[in-house]
Order: C-alpha cells, then structure tokens, then sequence
C-alpha cells in the first residue's frame, strides 16, 4: 500500500469507529455506556500521550497533572461558563502549564525527563492540596451544574476522535517529521534544520491540551473532586502502559490496548482487584520482552517465530530430560578421539 | 582567492572549555569561499571539538563566530544549518529505521526548505539542479541505487557517503566533514576525495575536512591548519606545513618524513 492508501484505511477505520461509538449510548446499558466513557477517555489520553512521546521518545509522566489542570478548571468555572468554554479553558491552562514546564525540563533525556515531569506532577499536586486548605479552607469541591451523561460521553467521544485524528494527521506533516527526527537523533535533527526546543515545546503543549480537556469533561462524572482523585498518579501511569503495551510508535496500538485495558478493568477489578493490577505487570512484562513494538506490531509472522521458538524449546528440553543432549556430546568426543587416533 | 571577500566562516579566538580542561584555546580561523581546508592534528587535539564549536553542537566557552556576515556564536545548530552550513559526523548518524531516501528528503524539508517560484507552487528558486531533489543528490553521491533501503542496511562506507548526502539536502554553502575516509580502504579514500573536490567544484561549496589520516589529507587539500593542544600552530598550504619546524616537532615527527622521502623516491 502507499502513502495514500494507508491515509485512506486509517480514516475509514477511524470513521467506521467513530460510527459505532456514537449510536452505543442508544442501546447499551448503563454500565456498558459507562465502561465505553473509561476506554474513551484512555483513547484519548493514550494517544494523544504517544504523538508526543512515542514519537520524540521522551517519557512524560505528567499526563494526570494536565488531566488534573484540566479538571480543577472545569470545577472552578462550571459555574459561570457554558460546556463548551469550560473545556477548551482547561485544554488551554493544561497546554499553557505544559510549555512552561517543558521549558524547564525538555533539554533533559530519558530517565531525568521522566523522573522531573513526575515529579513536577506531585509539586502541582501539593501546591493545590496546601491552597484548597489554607486559601479556600477546603478539601475537596462538590460539581453542583454538571451536565447530563450523553453530553459528558459524547465530549469524550469527540475528544478521543480528535486524538486519533491528531496522530493520523500529524505523521504527515513537517511537524510529525520533525518529532520523528528528534525521536531517532535529536542532534542530528537539529544539524539538519529543526528548530528542536520549538517543536518539543508544541508537542508536549499538543499532548497537555487534549489532556486537559478530557479532565475537563471527566471531572463532572465525579460530582466531588480533590487533588487526591484528580491528580491520581495513577492516571498518568495507566496512560504510559496503555500506549506501551498497543505500541507507542504505531497509529492504532494506543486504542487497541484501550480497550483490552477497559474491559481488564472492568471484567477483573469488580472481583478481584489484586488480580487487575498483577495482569496490567504481566502484560507490561511480556509486551517489552517478546513484542517491543507493541500490540499493534502483532503479525502473523510473530506467531509463526513464537511456535518456532516454542518447538526449538521443547526438544531442547526433552533431549536434556532423556539424556539425549548427553549421549549426543559422548558420541561427538568419540568421534573426535577416533580421529585423533589416525 | 580576493581579500575584499567576506569570510564564509570566521571564527575569532574560539575556546571551548570542559570544567578545568581547556580543549580548544582561542583558535582563530577564517575561512573564505571556495576554499578546500583540512584540518589535522593528533589524538586528542581538539579537532572534533573545535568542529562542534563551529557547527553550533557545542557552545563556545568564549570567542565570536561570524557565519556568512552573521553573527551566531551560542545559537542552536539549527540556526548555524538555515545559514548554510552543513556538517558531518564522525560515526555515521543516519537515522537508521527511515529509508535511505527519506533520510536525504529530511534534509530538504528543514533547513533545505527553500522559497517557490509562485508562493505555494513550482520549483524552488536559487537551488542548484544536482540538489533538487532526493534523487538527484542520492545520484551525485552514488548512492541511486540503495534509494529503497534502509539506513540501517547498507554498507559502512555507503553511510558515510549518505552523511555527506544528508548534509548537502541542507543545501549548504558551506560543508563540514569530520573524518569521512576514517576506515575507508586505499580506493575508497580516493574516490572520497574525488568526490569532496567535485562538489567544491561544481557547487561552489567551501569544504573543511578533519582527518585523523596525514597523508591521505595533505595530498587532497589546498590549506591545512594544524591543532595541537587545543591550540592553532600552523596555517598554511601542504608544502609550507610539512617544512615547519613546530608541526615536525609537535606532531608529525618521523610518520612525515618517511612519507615525504617515499615522495622524493616516486
């Protein structure tokens, strides 16, 4: 397939997608309308997460302080703005906080960026915990206007759609070029031409916006937030392992392990929760070692290598066992001392 | 070689310092259009870093850098790259998942990017034909037929031409080659050196190439500047460098001479 053609395939499938997820709240249970928000809303996280990261290789933990950013935004001015205002406010705070902190730390690499974004991630938290208690003499707030479930799930909806879209677009661009360079070779990029603080600094914004404005519109499911539930590290890192185990580099792995994710999530944390978190490690474990490039890269091919893997295993098991492998080194040392002789 | 000419590259006491070590002390060079340089000196000299200095990768400790009648010491390398000057590096870094025509078009989309004859189509204005396009460059450096490959699948010797590729789809003024012949066998130097001398010649390029190789550099250069300790000690054609005392001295010592009674015996 070229170029377009691929073009042409993404957009159909993001179509046909599209499509399904909006007639779903017409004639799905509740509990399925609200599973389908949860697998949503790490659509969009996971895939607006691997634009930036997946592509550039910078490892940004600080999904739930955006996603945070974006739900106090929401909290606070509900109130006095329409729906639509009060997401596109938290999409920009979270983008505007976003380039102020990948001014500070996106000249760092690897294990640095991702311990600071972390760790600025917790200062945010904190910070907002101390001015609730000290400032607004609160804990948490209570969403006294929230609006109804369709309005919330479709926001989502549209917010993942634009996600993917995003990424589909983007790959295409000088823009989505330049991530890639600076993914492969930063300073080779940078020999070549691409202004790389600019375009980090975008990307990471890009990323933040969409974060922010999910938690805009998560955060009314709520109806009661704190910086605890809202600022849950967890949802940073759920973000991460959702895009690495799909495949961070690819178009679709991100949603695909959305909602394999979802439905774990669903199916195994009403009943035994330790189990969730147990297969979300094992899944991690076995994606890094046997599938590095993610769900998404699973091809036919790596099926057919894992069986020749598996059979090349086996009998060099049963020849140990049997003592085969044994015998096999006596008939070999005979030989030699055979040949030795004459 | 007019002295009314502004510099392509000048650079005014360059010093790089890492903590307490000086690795380039107050090196001073200018460099005029269409020259072909190179730049020797021993392990350690401070070649590399001096390079990084003037291609923008390092910032200098001190000193002013003057690209084309433009002021850049201390920016990003990207600014150094709009303003034509196109470098190499010493291990080949091609990026290795894209093919090897995407690596060349990479180029061309960033600081190659050049204005169009109508604003947002047509050809682009002021480029020279061989640099138009991916395919052109890839055929000048002869590499047209790996067009389809990865950069992780061809030769050693084919990344380092696909280096000077990556660095010419810059459309440069000015090129930087940080030991290209390095590991190269015997035939492949020369056909290196043939090619640098063609692209000086039919692109009108100023080329300063670093060699870690004397002999191979003298024989293909027109200046040569020497690098000993961080410092400058001679600047001069082939024939007057090998005669001074100090390089003898410093660096060449008997590998020259021997090279140059084999020349004498030819």
């Amino acid at each position: 397939m070229n170029a377009r053609q691929f073009l042409i395939r993404d957009l159909l499938v993001l179509f046909g997608l599209t499509g399904w997820a909006l007639t779903l709240p017409a004639f799905a249970s509740e509990f399925a309308v609200s599973m389908a928000l949860t697998c949503l809303m790490y659509v969009a996280l996971s895939s607006s997460w691997a634009l930036f990261c997946g592509t550039t290789r910078y490892l940004s933990l600080a999904t739930s302080a955006f996603f945070g950013i974006g739900a106090y935004t929401s909290a606070i001015l509900l109130e006095h703005m329409s729906w639509v205002q009060v997401i596109g406010l938290g999409s920009l705070v979270a983008a505007g906080v976003a380039v102020v902190m990948g001014m500070a730390v996106l000249h760092l690499r690897g294990t640095y960026f991702a311990v600071l974004t972390f760790g600025m991630t917790e200062l945010i938290r904190h910070a907002i915990s101390y001015f609730e208690k000290s400032v607004t003499g609160t804990v948490g707030r209570v969403l006294m206007v929230v609006p109804d479930r369709d309005t919330v799930y479709f926001t989502v909806l549209a917010l993942a759609v634009l996600a993917v879209a995003l990424s589909i677009a983007l790959r295409r661009t000088r823009f989505g070029l330049a991530m890639l360079g600076i993914g492969a070779d930063e300073q080779r990029a940078q020999t070549l031409g691409v202004n790389t603080r600019r375009v980090k600094v975008a990307g990471f914004a890009l990323t933040a916006a969409v974060a922010g404005a999910v938690g805009a519109a998560m955060s009314v499911r709520w109806t009661y937030i704190d910086p605890h539930t809202v600022f849950n590290p967890f949802i940073g890192f759920q973000t991460v392992l959702i895009a690495l185990i799909g495949g961070a580099a690819t178009l679709w792995g991100p949603l695909i392990a959305a909602i394999v994710f979802s439905v774990l999530a669903e199916t195994l944390r009403l009943q035994v929760p330790q189990i969730y978190m147990m297969s979300l490690g094992l899944l991690l474990i076995l994606s890094v070692l046997y599938l590095p490039g993610g769900l998404a890269s699973l091809r036919t091919e790596s099926f057919l290598g894992w069986r020749d893997g598996a059979k090349a295993w086996w009998v060099q098991t049963r020849d140990d066992l049997t003592g085969e492998t044994r015998r096999r080194k006596l008939r070999e040392k005979s030989l030699r001392e055979r040949r030795d002789v004459f | 070689m007019s002295s009314e000419r502004t510099p392509v590259l000048d650079a005014r006491d360059i010093t790089v310092r890492f903590g307490g070590l000086t690795a380039v002390d107050a090196v001073s060079v200018r460099i005029m259009p269409g020259e072909l340089v190179g730049i020797i000196g021993p392990n350690g000299a401070g070649k590399t870093t001096f390079f990084n200095a003037i291609s923008g990768v390092t910032r200098p400790t001190g000193g002013a850098l003057t690209v084309q009648g433009r002021e850049l010491a201390g920016q990003g390398p990207h600014r150094f790259a709009a303003n034509g000057l196109a470098r190499t590096f010493q291990t080949p870094r091609t990026f290795a998942d894209m093919r090897v025509r995407d690596n060349i078009a990479f180029g061309l989309k960033f600081a190659g990017r050049r204005p169009r004859k109508y604003i947002l189509w047509g050809e682009e204005t002021s480029v020279p034909w061989v640099l138009r396009t991916p395919e052109s460059i890839l055929g000048l450096i002869g590499l047209a037929d790996q067009a389809d490959l990865p950069a992780a699948g061809i030769t050693p010797s084919q990344q380092r031409l696909l280096e000077i590729g990556m660095a010419l789809a810059t459309r440069p003024r000015m090129l930087l080659l940080d030991e290209v012949a390095a590991g190269l066998t015997e035939n492949e130097v020369e056909e290196m050196a043939r090619l640098i001398r063609r692209l000086r010649d039919e692109l009108d390029l100023t080329v300063v190439w670093i060699e870690h190789a004397v002999t191979t550099l003298l024989r293909h250069v027109e200046r040569v500047i020497v690098l000993h300790q961080g410092r400058k000690i001679a600047d001069g054609t082939p024939a007057e460098v090998v005669r001074d005392a100090e390089v003898i001295e410093a660096y060449l010592g008997d590998e020259m001479n021997a090279s140059t009674d084999e020349e004498a015996a030819a």
